[in-house]
């Protein structure tokens, strides 16, 4: 990517004018994904100084300020604390330490890449994002619908869980892309994730529906997995090879977090 | 555009592209250890410490590192012998193309790891790439030099 000037507001309302005045301004979150993006810009909005970068424990909430590393999630206490784990697990094979030292979670969902890992991860979580201008949309909303408009994402909100949950994910070799991400929890229900096939992560309604009407129908929710979603062909994959993997996948996770 | 930067505990001045990579920055510099590989974010070669922390320079904006602490294996002195020769008693290196960025995240791994293990290095290491020794001949030299059997 290319860009004319580098501004750093000091406070929310200035970038958000920044950006409303410009419309080819960019917002540089760890500028990961954008560096290798061939796109062109006048003004590249560094969100730096907007105190950001948090990760906060509520009564029953955690807030993770949209400027936090994905490093900084990895290691957390507090994240490690609840959903069994899940969020440090989705990200732990994401490249290597020195990229996810830099990469921001705002970056990361703001991408809404096929292949995100953490975007399969949250799904399965209660995740809403508060944005400066259109305020609060669930990350399903979100990654749904790629109208909602261009704004700067302040913060995630994820309820306060404890359970078991399971990430799995398969790679042609180690730090690649991934070319399937399934992510599982059981809270009060259990919740299937199913991403990179190549399109965005997506959550099972039907198979989901069966697991929880009888627990004992892995084998079985992991075939319907593969009828449920639609899976396609990029350079690292078959569409037969990722509906195969599928459901190997989630009967791995399901095993996991039913064992 | 105009910026300051800290490398190595030493004040440099200089005009870049507001877009340049800190990376590109570094080797008009002189930090000419700091390896420019696949400028994506991929191999781990360009990696140098931003406040401690490895980070890929080629992902860094020059202008963003101002008021930052960055080190390269030059500023770590005789830190960095340790390690070097930690891998060079395994005859590990060939070309030594990946050796610096190796040298400045193992250095950096020594001080967040407070409970190393195998598992822990090896993934620790995992976004620095080599195109030759294999991994298994650097991998003995920093668990030995990690202390760990
Ligand atoms: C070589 C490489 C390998 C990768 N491998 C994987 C992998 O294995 N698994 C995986 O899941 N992902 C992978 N990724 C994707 C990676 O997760 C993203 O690059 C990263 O998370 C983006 O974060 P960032 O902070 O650098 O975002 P940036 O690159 O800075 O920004 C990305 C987008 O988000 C927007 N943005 C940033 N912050 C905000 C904000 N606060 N509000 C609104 N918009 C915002 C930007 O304008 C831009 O459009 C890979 C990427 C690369 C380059
Ligand atoms: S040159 Fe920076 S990661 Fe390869
Ligand atoms: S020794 Fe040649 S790249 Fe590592």
């Amino acid at each position: 990517m290319r860009f004319e000037k580098l501004v750093k507001p000091g406070d929310l309302e200035l970038a958000g004018q920044i950006l409303k005045d410009d419309p080819y301004s960019v917002i540089l979150g760890g500028y990961t994904f954008l560096r290798i993006s061939d796109k062109k810009y006048s003004t590249a909005i560094d969100l730096s100084d907007l105190s950001l970068d948090y990760i906060k424990d509520n009564k029953t909430q955690i807030e993770i300020g949209s400027y936090t590393t994905l490093r900084e999630i990895e290691t957390s206490s507090t994240i490690n604390r609840y959903w069994g784990n899940l969020l440090p697990r989705s990200l732990e094979n994401l490249v290597g330490i020195q990229f996810r030292n830099n990469a921001t979670i705002g970056g990361a969902i703001c991408c809404r890449l096929g292949f995100s890992e953490i975007i399969t991860a949250l799904l399965v979580l209660d995740c809403e994002l508060v944005f400066k201008e259109i305020g609060t949309v669930s990350l399903l909303d979100y990654i749904s619908n790629r109208n909602i408009k261009h704004d700067i994402l302040k913060k995630i909100i994820l309820q306060k869980r404890e359970g078991k949950s399971s990430y799995q994910a398969m790679r042609n070799s180690s730090t690649d892309l991934p070319i399937l991400s399934v992510a599982v929890s059981d809270f009060d229900k259990i919740s299937i994730a199913v991403g990179a096939r190549p399109a965005i992560a997506g959550l099972s309604e039907k198979a989901s529906r069966l697991i929880n009407s009888d627990r004992s129908k892995i084998a079985e929710t992991a075939e319907l997995i593969a009828e449920e979603f639609n899976f396609g062909n990029d350079l690292r994959s078959s569409s037969e090879y990722r509906k195969k993997i599928a459901s190997v996948l989630v009967k791995h996770a399901l095993t996991e977090v039913l064992s | 555009m105009k910026i300051t930067l800290k490398i190595n505990n030493q004040v440099y001045t200089t005009h870049i592209d507001a877009d340049e990579s800190l990376l590109d920055t570094l080797r008009k510099l002189g930090f000419k250890s700091v390896k420019k590989g696949c400028d994506t974010g991929t191999c781990g070669v360009c990696t140098v410490l931003k406040n401690g922390k490895p980070v890929l320079s080629c992902q860094i904006l020059a202008a963003r590192a101002e008021g930052h602490d960055i080190t390269t294996v030059e500023g770590l002195g005789e830190k960095a012998d340790e390690i070097v020769d930690a891998i060079v008693s395994e005859g590990a290196d060939q070309c030594g193309y990946c050796g610096p960025s190796l040298v400045v995240t193992t250095y950096a791994m020594k001080q967040e790891l407070k409970d190393p293990t195998i598992e822990k290095i090896n993934q620790y290491l995992s976004g620095n790439l080599c195109r030759c020794s294999g991994y298994e001949g650097q991998l003995r030299g920093i668990k030995k030099y990690m202390g760990v059997k």
